[in-house]
């Protein structure tokens, strides 16, 4: 127990790592955990619920088979976003979503969303104007460049930290600022014509 | 205290949780900076509900999915082998195949019934088919002088024209 002791405390033996690297053993237990989250960002990212599903599963069975690869420099989350974000990227570019972005014209209705979003004690004219805004800001989401709709979704829905994203999108931290700052200016246009 | 307003810049890091103590105090004086910075983050919380609604809406309608099973798996290198040794198995095995003698198969489609009936029809014939023309030419009863009629032993006239 000491000699164990001793390693930990000379960093040879991480707790922390072998209790992540443990985790990544079970990948039902690991899709119990992360799904709702990776496929939430899949989603969100695609605005295809069958593609998300997809990339969703795509992203655990090639986490399970890279688990040797994980070496516990960040958590679980961050990889699995890792994981995601090349996924999302490779699907974005294959001409078979080109062709479906192009010719879709059922687009997400952000009305239908704003809905059931309503509270009871919002009056009818707030309502509308609640709906206009969201109608604006899902689109403008929708139009930023592929990087900067990353971004901002991983912090603003997923509330990553800055550090987190920089990790798992391959980014540097002011890159990832950048980002957010241009999204946010974006937003805040959107925001602005429906005064 | 900054005097001047803040920019939409400083904005946006107050929104990024990235403000310095300067901008903060800022904000606690200016109503205007402050329904700004609300504004923006309104719009941030907003789209982050519907973003959460829809979210779990799509995965609730989705079927539960089955539980990921990850067989112990034989080496990629070993089952590259096995498909390349079946192959082979199975070119050296084709042209005993191809080959092979094949069983005389009967030429015509008929059926063994058919063909015996036929084979009754031919026999219980009298008249030779080759011969059965000349019964249709003179008849027995009609016939002139010159005809001379003969009994053939099974009892059909043949008739003998000159």
């Amino acid at each position: 127990m000491e000699a164990l002791e001793q390693l930990i405390h000379a960093g040879q033996v991480s707790p922390v790592r072998d209790r992540m690297a443990a985790e990544l053993e079970d990948v039902n237990t690991l899709c119990d955990t992360y799904r709702s989250r990776i496929y939430r960002y899949a989603l969100l990212s695609l605005r295809d619920p069958d593609l998300a599903e997809s990339v969703t599963q795509d992203c655990f069975l090639k986490a399970y088979k890279a688990r040797n690869e994980f070496r516990g420099e960040c958590t679980v989350a961050t990889w699995l976003t890792r994981i995601a974000t090349n996924l999302i990227r490779d699907a974005t570019r294959s001409r078979k979503f080109q062709f479906w972005k192009a010719a879709s014209s059922t687009a997400v209705d952000a009305g239908a969303i704003a809905d059931r979003l309503r509270s009871p004690g919002l009056s009818p004219e707030t309502f509308l104007m609640v709906k206009e805004e969201l109608q604006q800001l899902w689109d403008t989401v929708a139009t930023l460049p592929g990087q900067q709709r990353s971004v901002f979704l991983l912090r603003f829905v997923e509330e990553m930290e800055v550090l987190d994203i920089a990790t798992a999108m391959g980014l540097h931290v002011g890159t990832v600022k950048s980002h957010l700052h241009r999204a946010l200016t974006a937003v805040r246009k959107a925001m602005e014509r429906t005064k | 205290m900054k005097t001047t307003h803040l920019s939409a810049w400083e904005h946006e890091e107050c929104v990024l949780g990235q403000s310095t103590p300067e901008m903060r105090s800022h904000l606690m004086e200016c109503a205007s900076c402050r329904a700004a910075v609300a504004r923006l983050e309104h719009g941030v919380t907003l789209f982050r509900s519907a973003a959460m609604e829809w979210s779990s809406e799509c995965l609730a309608s989705r079927p539960r999915q089955a539980p990921i099973v990850v067989s112990g798996r034989l080496p990629a290198v070993a089952v590259r082998w096995a498909i390349a040794g079946a192959v082979l198995l199975l070119f050296a095995l084709l042209p005993f195949h191809l080959w092979s003698p094949r069983p005389v198969q009967p030429a015509s489609g008929i059926s063994d019934d058919a063909l015996l009936q036929q084979v009754d029809e031919q026999l219980s014939v009298a008249v030779p088919a080759s011969m059965e023309s000349l019964t249709h030419l003179v008849s027995t009863e009609s016939g002139s002088g010159a005809a001379v009629a003969t009994s053939a032993p099974g009892g059909k006239h043949f008739v003998q024209t000159n």
